[in-house]
């Protein structure tokens, strides 16, 4: 019962925080220099036609009944068109979002579970040799500036190694040509193997550092000195009493890391030419294409709250001690 | 005057701890160097207009070329010296990371102090609204507000990547003040009549200051980091040089594959900086937290 209750709340106020979101973007979009009208009518059009066109797109009804409008058309899917693409901002974002996906779930998988099997070794081996190389390079690489780290990779493994492509999602004579499945989806993994290695990088340091302070906190309990006392051995001690624990603080932070995410995987998209939600939206502002912007922030968004509450949820039904 | 003396005395032993950490002492070398090479751009005009890194250019070069005697990192696609350019890149580094940086830790020590004070639903409140920004991704939300004002300029930039990134140093100003709200040295002040604005600036942040100056290293990290993702998509002050922007230079003209003098220079130094800044936070950490000290070795 506790726990439906604790759900729907968590529901109901990541709701709230959409819709907040939903209505600061509208008045934003109205705040902005130069009325909507001006922003988004030719202005080499006749004033007749200009006048015509802004009443076909309601610009000429009052605010508040913009704003319901507004609503009510993100409610029932309605995202605009984009200038750029003349098609609906939906169907654009919709044939973007599985590749950011892939990559995205594939580069956060491996860097948390790399992370945290490496952060419980170098916590357990703590003032060694191994525990100094992994936290100072797991420190370079938290701090490592992403869109340059992506053009060395880019420059050294694609391009003077040539092990890469240098970018895209699959080669297009392999598209053409009619090949199997296995061969376009080899292709596609080669293509996605460079942005995914970086980003894998990226994120790994984060996870390592956290679980292995994590741990360390862990390895204090009381409970593992009991263990000690009982005579287990190190290994279940470590994996079974300590690791389990400890791995619980960086499932929270996969969600709250998840901003600081989302900005790496837009630059590395950019860079890799991936064509994904990030690499869109950046597009969608360099070309002045209001709705295709505002699409894929509402879209980026809602994936972020959305995480969120996953990780909320997950949380609570793997640490017993929680309340809800 | 006794309490002048107890200060210092308490400044120097952190002092001490600070300086055995390897890691500190390796990152506060660092940083010097870079503010060395920040303030050297103060004097860069003195080279001639040809070393002005925005709008010095070599007649004789005009094009990139690498390293030589008179241009020591080679110069960009139109021939302006890169070394000044790396140079001017630093001034603008700190001055958007430690303005952005000390926002934002006002903003989060203010929320923090009295969210942990007050309690009760103004506490619920803010913390809520702290979870909120937490989650917003901040190059993004940038790219947005660019998109709608067109070129944004530094302060404007500095100033958003403050109230975006306030909500982490707010949680840990909050319960620490939480720990120190019971403390008998709060509850007699109370008794003896002072004010909860009394409280909160006079007895309250005092004690957690240090905490906050901690979490500024950290902000400060993170703000160089933003503002030069932002300027290499493009999207920076036009009329200020940063390292992003340089690096936004190399791509857009071409020269990424080309001219590995000019691709790596910037990058490295945004990594080493940021790294710089944070190692100093950690050691930092270590002085603040002697749990941290004690232990290992």
């Amino acid at each position: 019962m506790n726990r439906i209750v604790f759900m729907s709340k968590k529901t109901v106020e990541l709701f709230i925080l959409f819709f907040l979101i939903l209505t600061v973007l509208f008045f934003l979009f109205r705040l902005a220099p130069g009325d909507p009208v001006t922003r988004m009518v030719d202005p080499m059009l006749t004033p007749e036609d200009a006048a015509h066109i802004i009443e076909q797109m309601g610009l000429d009804k009052p605010l508040i009944t913009q704003y319901m409008i507004y609503v009510k058309n993100f409610f029932t899917g309605n995202l605009g068109f984009s200038f750029h693409y003349g098609e609906p901002v939906v169907q654009v974002i919709m044939a973007r979002l599985p590749c950011t996906l892939l990559l995205f779930t594939t580069s956060t998988l491996l860097a948390a579970l790399a992370g945290v099997f490496l952060g419980k070794i170098s916590a357990w081996k703590k003032g060694s040799r191994l525990d100094g190389v992994l936290s100072i390079s797991a420190l370079v690489c938290h701090t490592l500036f992403v869109p340059w780290f992506a053009l060395m990779m880019l420059w050294v493994l694609g391009f003077q190694v040539g092990w890469f492509p240098l970018g895209g999602i699959i080669s297009p004579e392999l598209w053409i040509e009619e090949s199997s499945f296995l061969v376009k989806a080899l292709d596609v993994l080669h293509h996605m193997l460079l942005p995914l290695l970086t980003l894998f990088i990226i994120h790994v340091g984060s996870y390592l550092l956290l679980m292995r302070s994590s741990m360390l906190s862990v390895l204090k309990e009381d409970y593992i000195l009991t263990a000690r006392a009982k005579g287990l051995t190190d290994r279940v001690i470590r994996n079974r009493h300590a690791a389990k624990n400890a791995a619980l603080p960086v499932v929270t932070s996969v969600g709250l890391s998840l901003a600081f995410s989302i900005n790496g995987g837009a630059l590395t998209e950019q860079i890799f030419t991936w064509p994904g939600i990030g690499r869109e939206l950046i597009f969608a502002v360099s070309n002045n294409d209001y709705p295709l912007a505002q699409g894929c922030f509402l879209l980026i968004a809602a994936v972020v709250l959305s995480a969120n509450l996953i990780v909320d949820l997950l949380y609570a039904w793997l640490d017993p001690r929680i309340h809800y | 005057m006794s309490h002048k003396v107890g200060f210092i005395n308490r400044f120097s032993s952190s002092w001490k701890i600070f300086i055995q950490n390897p890691l500190g002492k390796a990152g506060l070398i660092i940083l010097a160097l870079f503010a060395l090479m920040a303030f050297a751009s103060f004097w860069v005009h003195l080279l001639g207009p040809m070393y002005d890194p925005m709008t010095g250019v070599d007649p004789a070069i005009s094009r990139s070329v690498g390293p030589s005697t008179s241009h020591w990192l080679g110069t960009d696609f139109i021939g302006r010296d890169i070394f000044c350019q790396l140079m001017e890149g630093a001034k603008i580094a700190f001055i958007v990371g430690l303005a952005s940086a000390f926002i934002s830790i006002v903003i989060g020590t203010i929320v923090g102090m009295v969210s942990g004070y007050a309690g009760g639903i103004v506490d619920i409140l803010l913390m809520r609204m702290a979870d909120m920004v937490m989650v917003l991704p901040s190059l993004v939300i940038l790219l947005i507000v660019a998109a709608l004002f067109g070129q944004l300029n530094i302060w404007m930039i500095v100033f958003l990547i403050a109230i975006l990134r306030w909500p982490a140093v707010a949680r840990v100003i909050r319960s620490q003040t939480l720990s120190l709200k019971h403390r008998p040295f709060i509850e007699a002040s109370r008794v003896a009549g002072a004010s909860n604005m009394r409280i909160i600036f006079k007895h309250i942040m005092p004690n957690v200051l240090p905490l906050a100056f901690l979490y500024m290293t950290f902000r400060v990290t993170s703000a160089i980091l933003v503002e030069a993702s932002l300027s290499f998509l493009g999207f920076g002050d036009p009329g200020q040089i940063s390292w992003g922007m340089m690096l936004q230079w190399v791509w857009s003209s071409g020269h990424m594959f080309q001219a590995p003098y000019w691709l790596l220079p910037p990058g490295i130094c945004i990594s080493l900086l940021t790294l710089s800044f944070y190692m100093v936070g950690r050691a930092m950490d270590e002085v603040l937290d002697p749990r941290l000290r004690k232990e290992g070795k």
